[in-house]
C-alpha cells in the first residue's frame, strides 16, 4: 500500500514539474532567437550591457529585504497575540488582511500620496512609506503564512510551559515560538519577496527605482529582451531563495511540545 | 541557543546585503548635474527663432534653479522622445525624472491632482495626453497657460481639429495615424486594407493593442474600422459590427499586442499607429521583417501636452515645452514616424533632411486620414466600450430577447 | 467590591494595537478614497448614490462581478486541491530531501510569475505557433484544428494556477509538516485503513488551514487582472479589468463608477471572510 501512495506522490510532482517548466522552457527558446536564424544569447548580453537592469533589480532587492523584516516583526506578534489572547479580534483582523487583494493600487498609490504629501507627515519621499507600502501588500501572504505555521504547532502550551518557567513575553516570541514556526516564516518571506519584486505602481508613482516598471518598458518596445529577462529574474530570484533558505536551515520538522 | 544563532544569521545577512545593496540604490539617486553651457547664451530671440539655441537664457537659468523636471508616460522609444530627452539634458544640463512609462492618459491627471502641494519627485510637470484630454484637464483645472515662443508657426487647426487651446492651456505636438503592422515571417502575403482582414487566410491572427475599453489606440482601431464600413465620425456602431464579423471568423485573437507577441508569431497582424509601427520595425531589424501598410479610410489621434496647475519646476517645464516646438524637438519626433504639428511649417522652410524625408511615408498613403473632435470621440469611447463585450466578449449573460 | 472584570479584557486589546495602528495609517486611511468617491459624482463632486446603482443596472458589471468570482472560486479550489496534492507528495511522499526544497524555493517564485511574462510564457507555449503545439504538429494533430484555443475563459483559468499552485503549496506547508507520523502510525496500528485516517484524522486536523489557505487563494485571484488583461484582451470581463478602463483608461471613464465597482469587491471580500469564518467556527469546534 505504501509503494502505491508513493507512485502517486511521484506521479503529481512529476505532472506539478511539468506543468511548471514548460511555459519557462518555451519562453526561454524563445530568448534565444534575437539573431535570426540562429539560436544565441544575444538577448541576455543585451541585458546584461544595460545598467538600468542591476540597478532597478539591486534596487528592488533591497525593498524586498526591508520589507520581510517591517513584515515578520509585525505579524508575528500580531497573530501570535490574536490567537493566544484576542481570538475575538481575529475576524477583524483576517478581513483586514485582506483588503490589500481588492484595493487597486492606482487608487491605494495616490491615497498614499495625498495623505503624506503634506505636513505633519511629509514622508511621501522616504523609503519608509515605500516599504509600509510594501509590508500591506505583502500582509495577506505574509499573515497567513504565520498563521498556518501558528495552527500547526501547539501555542497555548508552549507558552504556558515557557511561562512557568518564568519566561517573559520577548523570549516567548523570539525565541520559542520563531524558531518553530520558521518554514512558514520562511515560505511567507519567499512570497513577500517575490511581491515586492514584482510590484510596479507603488515605485513608480511614489518615484523610487524598482525592477517590473523597468522591464514593463521592455516589454513594450523590445521583444526578445523581455523574455530573456523573464528568465534572468527567475532565475536569480530563485538562487537568492536558495541562499535565504541556507541560511534559515533546520530540520524540516519543528521542535514542538508534545514529541518528546 | 540555536534560534539565536539562526536569527542572527538571517538579520546580518539581510543587514549586510541592506548596506551593500544601499550603496548600489543610492548610486541611481543622481544629483543635479553641474550645468555645462552647450551654447551661447542668447537672451532676445533670433530672427528665425526656432532652434533650442532661441530658448531665453533666463529661462533655461531658472530652470536650472530648479534643478528638475518630472515626465508621465513618456517613454524613450515613443516616437524618438529619446532624443527630445537628450535635447532638453543638452540645453539645461538638468535631470528627467520620468514616471511610470506606461501610465495612459487618465493616470497622469490623477497624478497631477493627487500631487497638488506636494512638491516632490512624485508631481508631474508636464503631461503627454490623449486629445480627449484637453478639455478634461481644462475642466479640472489641472493646466496652466503657456505658449511657447514658436506658437504662431503651430497651425489653429490640423486634420481638422484644433491644434492648441486658444489660451494656451494646452498645445498639440505630434499626431499618428493607424496602420497595419504584419509580421512577414508569419504571415507570407500581409493585408493591405479593411476587407482584407476578414479573409479566411488570416485566421486567428488579428490583434489590437489594447483593451478597447481602456487603450486609445484600440478604440480608435474599432473607430476607425467603423469609418470603413459605412460609419462616420459621428456613427462608431459599423466598427463594432466588423469587429463582430472578424471575431465570428475566427479571425480576431485578443491577446494584447506587445513587440514580444509579434515577434513570436500569436498576434502577427496588428492595427497601431503607425510611429509605433515604423519604430517595431527599426528595432527588429528584420527579426522578424516587419510591413507597415496603411489602410483606406484610416484616422489619425493627436497627442497633446500641457504644464501641471501644480508643477514644482514650471520653468523646466517651459523649457520642455519650448523645446517640443522648437525645430530638433519636432524634427525629432519626425525621425520617430509622428507627424509634427510644425511638420509644413518646416517643409516650406526647406528644413526636412532629405534622408529624414525619403524614411517617412509619402503623406498620399494616408491621406484618408481624419480625426474625431472630443465630442465625437467621447460618444464613440462610450458606444465602443459598452458594445464591445456584446460584440466579441464570452461569457456575458444575454439580455432577454 | 463588585468590579466587573473588564481591565483584563481591554489590556490584552493594546497587543493587537501595533497592528491596527499600522494598517490604519498605510492601508485604511489611504484607501478611504474608495469608499468616498464612490459616493460622489465624478463631474460635480456632490454626492450621490448613482455610482452604486450604476453597478446594479448593467449586466455588463453584473457579468463581469459573476466572471471574476467564477475564476476566483475554481482556480482557488483547484488551485488548494492540486497544489495540497503536491505539497503532500513533496513532503510526505518519500521523496528525496531536495524535492522538498527545490519545490518550496521554486514555488516562492512562480507565485508572484505573474502578468504579462505569464501570458507571455503561456503564449510561447500554447499559441497556434507555439512550442507545444510545434511539437504536436509534428505528429499531424493541430489542436487549433479541432476547437481548442488557449484564449478562453479555462485558458485563463489554467495559467492562473500558474501562481496559485505554489502559493497553496508554501503556506499549506508548514500545515503538513504538524501532522505527525506519529498519529498515521497510531491509526494504522489501531486498524484503520488510508481512507479512514484520511477522513478521521488528518483531514480534520487540516481543515481550518486548507479553508484559511483557500479563501487567500480567492482573493489573490480575485484581485489580478495584468495575466488576464495581456492573454485574453478585452474579451473576458472581469471587475478588475472594468475599474481600470472607468479608472485608468486613455479614453474617459466614470471615475466614480470605478471607485463604486472596487467598493463592491471590498464587499464581496467581505462576504466571502463571513462565510469562511463560520465556516472556520464549525470545523474548529472538536479541535479546541
Amino acid at each position: 500500500m505504501k509503494s502505491r501512495g508513493k507512485v502517486w506522490a511521484w506521479f503529481f510532482i512529476i505532472l506539478g514539474v511539468l506543468y511548471f517548466f514548460l511555459p519557462l522552457l518555451a519562453t526561454f527558446i524563445f530568448s534565444l532567437k534575437a539573431k535570426l536564424g540562429v539560436l544565441s544569447f544575444q538577448s541576455y548580453i543585451n541585458v546584461f550591457n544595460d545598467p538600468k537592469f542591476i540597478r532597478s533589480f539591486t534596487a528592488s532587492l533591497l525593498w524586498a529585504s526591508l520589507t520581510i523584516i517591517v513584515g515578520i516583526v509585525l505579524f508575528v506578534p500580531t497573530a501570535f497575540w490574536v490567537r493566544l489572547k484576542v481570538p475575538k479580534a481575529r475576524t477583524a483582523v483576517e478581513f483586514i488582511t485582506l483588503i490589500p487583494f481588492v484595493v487597486p493600487a492606482i487608487v491605494y498609490v495616490f491615497g498614499l500620496v495625498r495623505t503624506y504629501s503634506h505636513p505633519p507627515l511629509l514622508i511621501v519621499n522616504s523609503p519608509l512609506l515605500l516599504v509600509s507600502a510594501y509590508t500591506i501588500l505583502a500582509m495577506p501572504y505574509l499573515y497567513r503564512a504565520v498563521d498556518i505555521g501558528l495552527r500547526s504547532i501547539d501555542v497555548r502550551t508552549l507558552t504556558e510551559a515557557a511561562q512557568s518557567l518564568g519566561a517573559g513575553w520577548f523570549t516567548i516570541l523570539f525565541r520559542i515560538i520563531l524558531p518553530n514556526i520558521r518554514v512558514a516564516i520562511l515560505n511567507g518571506a519567499f512570497l513577500a519577496f517575490a511581491i515586492v519584486m514584482g510590484e510596479y505602481i507603488l515605485a513608480q508613482y511614489l518615484a523610487k527605482p524598482a525592477f517590473a516598471p523597468y522591464m514593463a518598458v521592455l516589454i513594450q518596445n523590445r521583444a526578445y529582451e523581455p523574455a530573456a529577462l523573464a528568465v534572468l529574474s527567475f532565475a536569480l530570484t530563485w538562487a537568492c531563495m536558495g541562499i535565504i533558505t541556507l541560511v534559515g536551515r533546520g530540520s524540516g520538522q519543528a521542535q514542538v511540545g508534545g514529541g518528546h | 541557543m540555536q534560534t539565536s544563532k539562526v536569527a542572527f544569521k538571517i538579520i546580518t545577512l539581510v543587514l549586510i546585503v541592506t548596506f551593500i545593496l544601499s550603496g548600489c540604490a543610492t548610486a541611481t539617486t543622481v544629483a543635479p548635474v553641474a550645468p555645462a553651457a552647450t551654447t551661447a547664451p542668447v537672451v532676445a530671440p533670433s530672427t528665425s527663432g526656432t532652434s533650442v539655441k532661441d530658448i531665453p537664457q533666463s529661462l533655461i537659468d531658472a530652470c536650472k534653479t530648479e534643478g528638475m523636471v518630472t515626465i508621465i508616460a513618456t517613454p524613450a522609444n515613443w516616437a524618438n522622445y529619446g532624443e527630445i530627452f537628450k535635447l532638453f539634458e543638452d540645453t539645461s544640463g538638468v535631470k528627467i525624472n520620468s514616471l511610470d512609462e506606461n501610465a495612459g492618459s487618465a493616470d497622469e491627471l490623477a497624478a497631477i491632482e493627487a500631487n497638488k502641494g506636494n512638491t516632490g519627485p512624485q508631481a508631474p510637470d508636464i503631461v503627454d495626453v490623449g486629445y480627449a484630454y484637453g478639455k478634461t484637464g481644462i475642466d479640472k483645472g489641472l493646466y496652466q497657460p503657456y505658449k511657447v515662443s514658436t506658437w504662431d508657426k503651430i497651425p489653429d487647426t490640423l486634420l481638422g481639429i484644433p491644434a492648441k487651446d486658444p489660451a494656451g492651456n494646452w498645445t498639440g505636438g505630434y499626431y499618428g495615424v493607424l496602420a497595419m503592422e504584419t509580421n512577414k515571417a508569419a504571415v507570407q502575403n500581409p493585408p493591405t486594407n479593411w476587407s482584407d482582414l476578414l479573409k479566411p487566410e488570416y485566421k486567428g491572427q488579428v490583434a489590437l493593442t489594447g483593451d478597447p475599453r481602456t487603450s486609445n489606440q484600440a478604440i480608435q482601431s474599432v473607430f476607425a474600422a467603423a469609418l470603413a464600413n459605412g460609419g462616420s465620425l459621428d456613427n462608431a456602431q459599423p466598427g463594432l459590427d466588423f469587429f463582430n464579423q472578424l471575431n465570428a471568423a475566427g479571425n480576431f485573437v485578443p491577446v494584447i499586442a506587445k513587440a514580444g507577441t509579434i515577434a513570436q508569431g500569436a498576434t502577427p497582424i496588428v492595427l497601431a499607429w503607425d510611429y509605433l509601427a515604423f519604430g517595431d520595425k527599426d528595432t527588429f531589424a528584420g527579426n522578424p521583417d516587419l510591413e507597415v501598410s496603411y489602410p483606406s479610410p484610416t484616422i489619425a489621434s493627436m497627442y497633446i501636452q500641457a504644464i501641471s496647475a501644480y508643477a514644482p519646476h514650471p520653468n523646466c517645464a517651459k523649457v520642455w515645452m519650448e523645446i517640443l516646438h522648437s525645430d530638433e524637438g519636432q524634427l525629432a519626433w519626425m525621425k520617430g514616424y509622428a507627424h509634427g504639428v510644425q511638420q509644413a511649417d518646416l517643409e516650406a522652410r526647406g528644413l526636412i533632411p532629405a534622408d529624414l524625408a525619403a524614411k517617412l511615408p509619402a503623406s498620399s498613403a494616408f491621406a484618408s486620414a481624419v480625426a474625431p473632435s472630443p465630442d465625437q470621440l467621447s460618444a464613440a469611447k462610450k458606444l465602443i466600450t459598452e458594445g464591445w463585450m456584446t460584440t466579441v466578449g464570452v461569457d456575458i449573460p444575454t439580455p432577454a430577447p | 467590591m463588585a468590579r466587573p472584570a473588564r481591565p483584563k479584557f481591554s489590556w490584552a486589546w493594546l497587543g493587537v494595537m501595533p497592528f491596527f495602528l499600522f494598517t490604519f495609517l498605510f492601508l485604511l486611511y489611504p484607501s478611504s478614497t474608495i469608499v468616498i468617491r464612490s459616493f460622489q459624482d465624478s463631474e460635480t463632486g456632490k454626492f450621490t448614490l448613482q455610482n452604486i446603482l450604476a453597478l446594479f443596472k448593467s449586466p455588463y458589471i453584473i457579468g463581469a462581478y459573476w466572471i471574476s468570482i467564477k475564476i476566483s472560486l475554481i482556480t482557488s479550489l483547484g488551485g488548494a486541491l492540486f497544489g495540497f496534492l503536491l505539497a503532500y507528495s513533496a513532503i510526505r511522499g518519500n521523496m528525496p530531501r531536495f524535492i522538498r526544497v527545490s519545490l518550496l524555493t521554486f514555488c516562492g517564485v512562480a507565485s508572484n510569475f505573474a502578468g504579462v511574462p505569464l501570458a507571455f510564457a503561456f503564449i510561447a507555449l500554447l499559441s497556434p505557433t507555439g512550442l507545444l503545439i510545434g511539437w504536436m504538429k509534428l505528429f499531424g494533430f493541430n489542436p487549433y484544428f479541432h476547437g481548442f484555443t488557449l484564449y478562453t475563459f479555462w485558458g485563463l483559468s489554467l495559467v492562473y494556477m500558474y501562481f496559485q499552485f505554489p502559493l497553496m503549496v508554501l503556506i499549506i506547508a508548514p500545515a503538513i509538516d504538524g501532522l505527525r507520523r506519529e498519529w498515521q502510525e497510531a491509526s494504522e496500528n489501531l486498524g484503520a485503513s488510508s481512507t479512514q485516517y484520511w477522513r478521521h484524522v488528518a483531514f480534520p486536523i487540516l481543515l481550518p488551514s486548507l479553508m484559511g489557505t483557500t479563501i487567500l487563494l480567492f482573493g489573490n485571484a480575485f484581485g489580478a487582472f495584468a495575466t488576464a488583461q495581456a492573454l485574453t484582451g478585452g474579451q473576458i470581463n472581469l471587475v478588475t479589468i472594468v475599474i481600470g478602463s472607468e479608472l485608468r483608461g486613455d479614453v474617459l471613464g466614470n471615475q466614480g463608477v470605478g471607485y463604486a465597482l472596487a467598493l463592491g469587491m471590498v464587499v464581496i471580500m467581505a462576504l466571502a471572510i463571513a462565510g469562511y469564518t463560520i465556516l472556520q467556527r464549525r470545523t474548529e469546534r472538536w479541535l479546541r
